[in-house]
Order: structure tokens, then sequence, then C-alpha cells
């Protein structure tokens, strides 16, 4: 589904990702990994869109498509979906309307009609009960005076009401209670299907625990260093990123 | 030479003026002596009357049957307050026929009234617009809420100009509240058609001690037609203040509000939206003086400015020595949608006491990139996310009116093409 070939990227010409390559295929779940810095947000931004982070070198395609050619919301039509790892504050904008906003964009773009107020209330009724969360936040500014980890939530109970076909989660679970990670967790894998991908970036074996990857990725200095699969996360959990970054510099 | 234009009409109106003649000629003469300010005046660096003081205008003369049916189909049109007492004031004459009978809250119509000068706390100010309002003010209302009474329906004043010549009016609205009394104001300013003309009015108010006052004001004049405001209030102990204006329309607009917090516990919110869309001038003038210890206020405005739209806020805070324990805060956002645009504005801190808590802020941008990314992310494309934003940057403040209907006016009009909005907005 998701085919990165030799991604070079540059935020303010420094470069972040320095030849990048990734598959992921529908059906599995990623979880890429790294030190701070290194860059896996860069690649989360990049792959939605973001226009000030510089693509100097390599492809990215969506199931074929030239996903670096499409604009931030024509990748949203196209499936992708950003968890972002610092959720913005909108204030002034309900979190009602842009849900319902985003869900109507996406839908205009795969030719259907407009969701009626009536289904659209039906369906976020369920999806906030599914992330325990209170009625009130949809007539709230976006992430406005949210906590932490009620903007994680957030972020997830967008993603289930978009239903998207790549999740890019970066993040998600820093922040969050014991609870809260479970109820986000449950979250993602009720969107787990043959026909998604999900790519999860964390610094943390729990969440691995309870969305299990199909593959564990490390991403330092810009590059995919290593694969494996959970056993990995588990290794890096003991014995952190040196043996790796000393692995990586050796070859 | 525009003064002589001024006096000119003065002479043509004198003999049909209402009321005693005298007090009118000196507040005329006290306008002359200084004449219209210019821009080596602060207050008037960026606003600029010509256009008003070089027009020649009509004297209002009531409205026939055919106007008055007009009038009441635009008042109806657009959705005012359901329950509120409504007074209408077209091309500065009180209309009766149009008004709803007040209950509650004693009324009087300041038409003839021979104390026009005298009532209120403007009767010696000289500000200019103040001046002007009292030499040719051919009507208005007095608002009277007695001791511990609070109103329970809103007083729902309609400014109309009705496009029948090229009318100048000078409205009063004198609002007296006395001891624990409690009101809300809902102004609306509205045209028919495509109306010329040049709207002055003053409101004038002095509250009592405890009492507890709130005004919203929307704004929707067209393109011809310039407005100028000048709010005036005292406030003794405990009192509170809250005023809300939303500009939409017209061609020049300035408003003047002037707040004194005359005893402790006096509060004052006042916040304001403008949105200068192209060939409209708005400007801000707002003072606020802590007279007395002990004593709080907010002004928040936000400004919009797109194309060759020109917005201005200037707001003046004085904290009097001996005032301690001040709490005041004050701040301009303001956005720019096009090159051409322009807002300028000027914080000003007086302070001469040594135990207050004062802040103040002022920005002028354009939209944030994060957050145009992050709408983007989610399928809005590039104008939608623009427009939400814009939208937003005002809904931050349209939130503070009431009541609902007056806000979901105002959202209606500033989110435009934004489909579901106001659904949403209502919901609250
Ligand atoms: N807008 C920016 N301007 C300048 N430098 C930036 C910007 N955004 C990111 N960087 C730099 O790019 C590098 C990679 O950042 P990135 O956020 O991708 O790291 P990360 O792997 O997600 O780290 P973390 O685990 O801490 O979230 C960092 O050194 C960061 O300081
Ligand atoms: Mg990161």
């Amino acid at each position: 589904m998701l085919r990165i070939r030799n991604l070079h990227v540059e935020v303010d010409s420094r470069p972040i990702l320095k030849g990048l390559d990734l598959d992921v295929g529908a059906g599995e779940v990623h979880a890429i990994m790294g030190p701070n810095g290194s860059g896996k947000s860069t690649l989360a931004q990049v792959l939605a869109g973001r226009e000030d982070y510089r693509v100097t070198a390599g492809t990215v395609e969506l199931d074929g498509r030239d996903l670096l050619a499409m604009a931030p919301e024509e990748r949203a039509r196209a499936g992708v979906f950003l968890a972002f790892q610092y959720p913005i504050e909108i204030p002034g904008v309900n979190n009602a309307y842009l849900l319902k906003a985003a869900l109507n964009a996406q839908r205009k773009a795969r030719g259907l009609p407009e969701i009626d107020a009536f289904e659209f209330m039906k369906l976020i009724g369920a999806k906030l009960e599914a992330m325990q969360m209170s009625r009130d936040f949809l007539h709230r500014s976006v992430n406005e005076g949210f906590s932490g980890g009620e903007k994680k939530r957030n972020e997830i109970l967008q993603m289930l009401m978009l239903e998207p076909r790549l999740a890019l989660l970066d993040e998600t679970d820093s922040g969050l209670d014991v609870d809260a990670l479970k109820i986000v967790a449950n979250g993602i894998n009720s969107l787990r299907s043959p026909e998604r991908a999900i790519v999860l970036v964390t610094h943390y074996e729990r969440l691995l625990e309870l969305v299990v990857p199909d593959y564990v990725h490390v991403l330092a200095g810009g590059r995919i260093v290593k694969s494996g699969d959970r056993a990995l996360a588990r290794e890096l959990d003991e014995r952190g990123y040196d043996w790796i970054q000393a692995e990586a510099a050796a070859s | 030479m525009s003064e002589m234009l001024i006096e000119r009409q003065f002479e043509r109106q004198k003999d049909t003026l209402p009321g005693a003649f005298e007090p009118r000629k000196r507040a005329l003469a006290a306008f002359l002596e200084r004449g219209y300010p210019t821009r080596r005046d602060e207050a008037w660096r960026y606003t600029d009357l010509k256009p008003i003081a070089e027009a020649e205008f009509d004297a209002p003369a009531a409205a026939d049957a055919r106007t008055r049916e007009r009038v009441r189909a635009r008042v109806e049109e657009t959705a005012p307050p359901a329950d509120a007492t409504r007074i209408v004031i077209a091309d500065g004459l009180v209309d009766e026929a149009l008004s709803t009978p007040p209950n509650e809250i004693a009324l009087a119509r300041l038409v003839g009234d021979e104390r026009l000068d005298r009532i209120g706390r403007t009767a010696a100010s000289a500000h200019p617009l103040a001046l002007l309002n009292r030499a040719f003010a051919r009507d208005g209302i007095r608002v009277h809420v007695a001791a511990g009474k609070a109103a329970t329906a809103p007083l729902e004043i309609v400014l109309v100009a009705s496009g029948n010549g090229r009318i100048a009016q000078h409205p009063r609205i004198v609002i007296d509240l006395e001891r624990n009394a409690a009101l809300d104001v809902v102004v609306r300013a509205i045209d028919l058609d495509d109306a010329e003309g040049w709207l002055n009015v003053v409101f004038d108010v002095v509250q009592a001690e405890g009492s507890r006052l709130r005004i919203f004001r929307l704004q929707e004049h067209g393109d011809r037609l310039d407005s100028t405001s000048f709010l005036s209030a005292r406030l003794d102990k405990d009192a509170s203040l809250v005023a809300g204006y939303v500009d939409l329309g017209g061609r020049v607009t300035r408003n003047d509000i002037d707040v004194e917090l005359a005893g402790p516990g006096a509060s004052a919110d006042l916040f304001g939206v403008f949105v200068a869309s192209p060939g409209r001038h708005v400007d801000d003038e707002i003072h606020v003086d802590h007279a007395a210890p002990h004593t709080r206020s907010e002004t928040a405005f936000r400004g919009i400015a797109d194309r060759d739209g020109r917005g201005v806020f200037r707001g003046k805070l004085l904290v009097r020595p001996g005032a301690q324990k001040i709490d005041a805060r004050q701040s301009s956002d303001n956005l720019l949608l096009a090159d051409k645009a322009e807002i300028d504005t000027r914080p000003e801190l007086e302070i001469y006491a040594d135990d207050v808590k004062c802040s103040h802020g002022a920005t002028v941008g354009e939209l944030d990139e994060d957050q145009m990314f992050y709408l983007r992310s989610r399928g809005l494309d590039a104008d939608s996310a623009r427009a939400l934003l814009t939208f937003a940057f005002a809904n931050v403040l349209l939130g503070r009116l009431e009541p609902a209907p007056l806000r979901e006016r105002a959202v209606a009009r500033v989110a435009g093409g934004l489909a579901g909005l106001v659904e949403w907005e209502s919901l609250r």
C-alpha cells in the first residue's frame, strides 16, 4: 500500500531524513521506534503533506499513486490520516463541526452524499462511547484547553470517524494514563482490517503489548537502520538504541 | 471649510430642532472652537472624518407609511431577539408604531426634553462627537431601571437608516441604572437598501452601586453609510458593565468607548470584533479609567481586514494615583487576509499606582500555518480551511454575544458560506 524509497527530507535546510526506505502492506501494523530527534515525526508529517518540510529526493507511493504530488487534503481523501504528536489547538472551531466537515469533505471526494445530521449524531455518539469521551467535547473548540491525554483521545476519535486506509499515529500513547492507553489501543485495534494499514510511532513497548505490530523498525540518523518483529521492540526496551547505532555505524 | 458646512446645516435645521435652543448653540460653538478632529490628534491619527465633514446632509423627517412598512420588514428579517422590548429609531427619530411598549423598565422619549443637554454623563463632554450629538439630537430614549430591579427581557434598540435622502442622524440613548438594577441591551444598526448618510449615536450610561449592564451591539450597515458611536459610562462601587461590539458593515466606522470605574469593585468587560472587508474603515478607540482601587477591566478586540480594508484599534488604560489593587487586561489581535489590508493597533498604558496587575498584548498576523495544515490533513481544502480559520478567529469573541438570536445572526454573517456552522454554534 505504502512504498517509500530513498526519501530525503530537509527541515530549514538541515537534512533530517537521509534515504529512508519503507514498505507497508494492506492489513499490516508497523511500529517505528527510534531516539528523540531521529526524524520519526518528520516522516509522519511529510507523509501527511506538510509543506515546509522539503523533500529533496526519493519517492513515496500510495497504492501506486505519487503521494508527494498530492495536496494534504487529497491525501486525507485518499485515506491517509495522521494523529499528531502535538495536536493543534484551534480556538473558535467547534470540535463537532470539524468532524462533520472532515467527514463530508472525504465523502464528497468518494462521490457519497453528505451525511445527514441524524446519522452523524448516531455515528459520533457511538465513537464517543468507544473513546469514553463525554459529549461536552463536541461543543468545545478543537483541542483548546484539552489535557494532553484528552487531545490524544480526540485524535483517535477523529480517526474512528474518518476510518482511514493508512493511519499514522505519532506517539499517540505518550502522556496517556493506564486506562486511557487501553481505550486508545482498543480504538486502534477496532480499525485493524485487511484493507487498512497502521503505522505506530512510539517510544514504549507497552502500547505494542496492546496493539501487536507485525513489524518493528528502528529509525536512526534519518534512516530505517533495523527491522524486525515484536521481539525487537522488547530488546530495545531493555537495551536502548546505542547498540543499534553502533551496529549501523559499523556496517 | 467643512466647519462652514456644519454651521449652515445648523442654521437650516434650527427652527425644527426640538427643545431648548441655547444649549444646542453652545454645543455647536464648542465644537466649532476646535472643529473636526485632525490626524494631529492622537485619538484620530488613522481616521479621517472628511467624508462626513464634506458631505451635505438632509434633516431627518418622520417616516411615511411606506417607509415604515419597509423598516418593519427590515427589522424583522434581520433576526431580532424574540422576547425583547423593542425601540426602533429610524433616521434619528423614535418610531413608536414600530416599538413595543415597555413593561418593567421606565422608558421616556427624549424628544423636546428641555434637559437634553443636562442629563447624563456626556452633558459636559468635550468629545467632538458628543458635542455634535448635543447640537443636533432630535430624539432618543432615556432608560431608567429602578433600584433592585432586574429586567427579565432585553431592551432592543434598532437604529435604522432609511435612505430617504442623505440623512445625518444623532440619536441619544441615556441609560440610568439605580442601585443593584440589571439590564441587557441589544443594539442593532441596520439600513434600508443602500442608504447613504451618517449615524452619530451617543450612549450615555450611569450605573449606581452594584448595578449590572450588558450591551451587545451588531452593526450591519451597507457600503454607503458612515457611522460614529460614543459610549460613555460611569460605574459606581461594585457595578459591572459588559459591552460587546460587532462591526460588519459601513464605510467609515468609528467607535469610542469611555469607561470610568469610579467606585471600588467596579468592573468592565469590553470586547469587539470587526471585519473590515473591501472599502471599509473601522476604528475602535477604547478608554478605561481606573479611578478607584479594587477595580478590574478586560478589553479584548479582534479585527480582520481583507483586500483594501482598514482597521484601527487604540486602547488606553489609565490607572490613577492611589488606585491600588487593579486588575486590567487588554488585548488586540488582528488578522490580515491580503497584502493591501492594513490594521494599526496601539495599546497605551498610563499607570500611576504601584500595586496593580496590568497586561496588554497586540498582534497583527496572518492565518496560522500549523492550524491550516491540521485542517487540511483532515480533508478540508485550502479555501475552506482558510475560511474556517478566519471565522474561528472572530468566533472566539462572537461566542460571548447574547442573547442567542443575536449571536447566531453575527455568526451567520461572519461565517458567510460555511455551511452548517450556525447549526453547530447554536447547539451550545
Ligand atoms: N520546524 C523545524 N525547524 C527546525 N528543526 C526542526 C523542525 N522540525 C523538526 N526539526 C528538527 O528535526 C529533527 C527531527 O525531528 P522529529 O520531530 O522528526 O524527531 P522525532 O524522531 O519525532 O523525535 P521525538 O521522538 O522527540 O518525537 C530534530 O532535530 C528537530 O529539532
Ligand atoms: Mg516526534
